[in-house]
């Protein structure tokens, strides 16, 4: 297949199968941090308040409390939470490791870590610098923990083709224009009449017809190709029943 | 075989395999479930996986419908996902590492740990005997305020119930110590990425400061309660500092020669070193703010006992990283890395 120009990078895994990691930018991901940001500040300060109560105690209580946050807020909800901290979450953002596989405590804690690198000199400069340089946008946390934060695909809706009256292919078609033929029946319920006309009347060579006939005929290659009894067949089977 | 037919033939296998994953998806509950009756075993799961694997491999070679190849594909991301999960952190191990692993790669770095040891102890011994000499000295480290403020917590004429500060504050110091001290451990590994400079920055500052602060305060007469409070918690909090430095070193070098491995590949090996080693800071500077918290400011303890334990906590510091681990076989990742 022709590779486009995209920011998938394809990682085979060891059953010979390739995953497409979408890797996401700058943007979505600071986006992220800044809602994580606003969550944190919200968990100190709710916090804040309740152990404000309890005088020096408190405020121990509090540094503590600070320094889990701080420090270990990203790594937890990573590695228990399926790579997503909740501002990543909500933007459809995932941490991996760079061969696809999910991330663990070490590789979490080793890519939070070297925010400290990240953030210098000011408000993650070299991050952003690494973020624009790399392929993957990855900052440098991720290059050296070798972890990617991608994109999660929403689940699809499963598409159906609509039974049709099953139509002879006039030739032999190659795999990929068969591909062609099933991916119009599968995207043909959600186009309108004309824009599918227009599409099926580029084949007319191969239906010898105009306007919705040639929707017709295409759709009953494409059930031909995908090898489903015609619906013709369906009613003589029920008549003689 | 027509697409109707491939899914005719395997439309039950996956809908076993989705309901197997929708109900082992999430961790917690994989921990409680039993198998689900008439569906896929969990002991089959793999089989079933690579199965699937290779459905998708025969869709996509075949041309069928890019629904049906979207579909498998994502079978096999989210079977991918659940198979290949990080394993869960076990206490057995967790055990092993403090026991084992973690003094064999202190061991392993020594050449970075002896380096970090250097540059942070010749300093701090440096100023303790020379301040001995030069009192003056002290006031082109610190100004006059500071000094004041260290006078002011070492005054033996003024030391309570607690040394070094005020009376129920404990909790409070152990929030402050945690949060302070072991952010500065975390910081000078990270930090030792820029070429170990920051690593090497932050070792030498508090090699200096520290030296700083026990000669002046043993210059003016104050050692007594310096030195008691200072004697329990030294020998975690400052080797501690020494291997998260020294870890920072490694870090460091592997940017400056990465010898035969890529740039990258060298930095992605000597983080994972680097990471456990933290991880092993981590427990010292958690345990010397514990210590520093709630033993070494107890005024009542006698001087002897605050010395004699002091003395005790260095000297298992000591055992615990020249013998520790070394009736056991390296790890591979120890063997690797040893230089």
């Amino acid at each position: 297949m022709r590779t486009l120009i995209d920011t998938v990078s394809a990682v085979e895994t060891p059953e010979g199968i390739s995953l497409g990691l979408r890797a996401a930018g700058c943007m979505p991901r600071a986006l992220a941090w800044l809602i994580d940001f606003a969550i944190r500040l919200g968990i100190l300060i709710a916090i804040a308040s309740v152990l404000g109560v309890l005088g020096a105690a408190g405020q121990g209580i509090y540094l503590i409390v600070l320094f889990v946050i701080f420090w270990f807020y990203p790594v937890l909800f990573e590695v228990l939470n399926n790579g997503r901290t909740p501002g990543k979450a909500a933007l459809r953002l995932r941490v991996v490791r760079a061969n696809g596989t999910p991330i663990g405590w070490l590789s979490s804690f080793q890519r939070n870590l070297l925010r400290t690198v990240d953030m210098l000199p000011f408000f993650y400069g070299f991050g952003l610098i690494a973020c624009l340089i790399d392929k993957n946008s990855r900052r440098i946390g991720d290059w050296i923990a070798d972890t990617l934060v991608v994109y999660v695909d929403a689940a699809q809706p499963p598409r159906l083709i609509a039974a049709t009256v099953n139509v002879a292919l006039p030739v032999a078609l190659s795999v990929e224009e068969q591909t062609a033929l099933l991916s119009f029946a599968e995207r043909a319920p959600s186009l309108t009449p004309e824009r599918q006309m227009e599409i099926a009347e580029q084949l007319a060579s191969l239906t010898g017809a105009h306007g919705l006939e040639s929707v017709r005929r295409v759709l009953g290659m494409a059930g031909t190709v995908l090898g489903r009894s015609s619906l013709a067949d369906q009613a003589t089977r029920q008549i003689r029943q | 075989m027509k697409q109707a037919a491939f899914e005719q033939q395997y439309q039950n296998s996956w809908q076993h395999f989705s309901e197997w994953l929708a109900q082992r998806s999430s961790p917690k509950r994989a921990a409680m479930a039993n198998d689900l009756p008439g569906g896929l075993a969990d002991q089959h799961f793999p089989a079933a996986y690579r199965k699937i694997c290779q459905q998708l491999a025969i869709a996509k070679r075949r041309g069928y419908s890019p629904a049906l190849v979207a579909k498998l594909q994502e079978f096999a991301d989210h079977g991918h996902a659940v198979l290949y999960r990080a394993p869960k952190v076990r206490l057995n191990k967790l055990l092993n590492f403090f026991a084992v692993e973690f003094p064999q790669l202190v061991r392993a770095q020594w050449r970075f740990m002896a380096l970090s040891g250097a540059l942070f102890f010749v300093p701090l011994i440096a100023m303790v005997v020379l301040l001995q000499y030069r009192p003056e000295l002290a006031f082109s480290l610190f100004d006059g305020q500071q000094l004041a403020e260290f006078e002011a917590m070492y005054n033996p004429a003024k030391q309570g119930v607690r040394l070094a500060r005020d009376d129920q504050t404990d909790v409070m110091m152990f929030g402050h110590y945690i949060f302070n001290n072991v952010s500065i451990g975390f910081r000078t590994f990270a930090s030792g990425l820029l070429a170990g400079i920051g690593a090497i920055f932050v070792l030498l500052s508090n090699g200096f400061i520290i030296g700083g602060v026990a000669g002046h305060l043993t210059a003016i007469g104050y050692g007594g309660p310096f030195w008691q409070f200072v004697a329990g918690h030294s020998a975690p909090e400052l080797l501690g500092i020494v291997i998260s430095g020294g870890a920072g070193l490694q870090l460091g070098w592997a940017l400056v020669a990465p010898g035969r491995y890529s740039r990258q590949r060298a930095l992605v090996e000597a983080a994972q070193v680097g990471v456990k080693l933290v991880a092993g800071v981590f427990a010292m500077l958690v345990f010397a703010a514990f210590v520093e918290a709630f033993w070494s400011s107890i005024a009542a303890v006698p001087a002897v006992v605050k010395y004699v334990v002091g003395a005790g906590i260095w000297a298992f510091f000591g055992v615990y990283f020249w013998r520790g681990g070394r009736a056991v076989v390296a790890s591979s990742l120890v063997a690797k890395h040893a230089r």
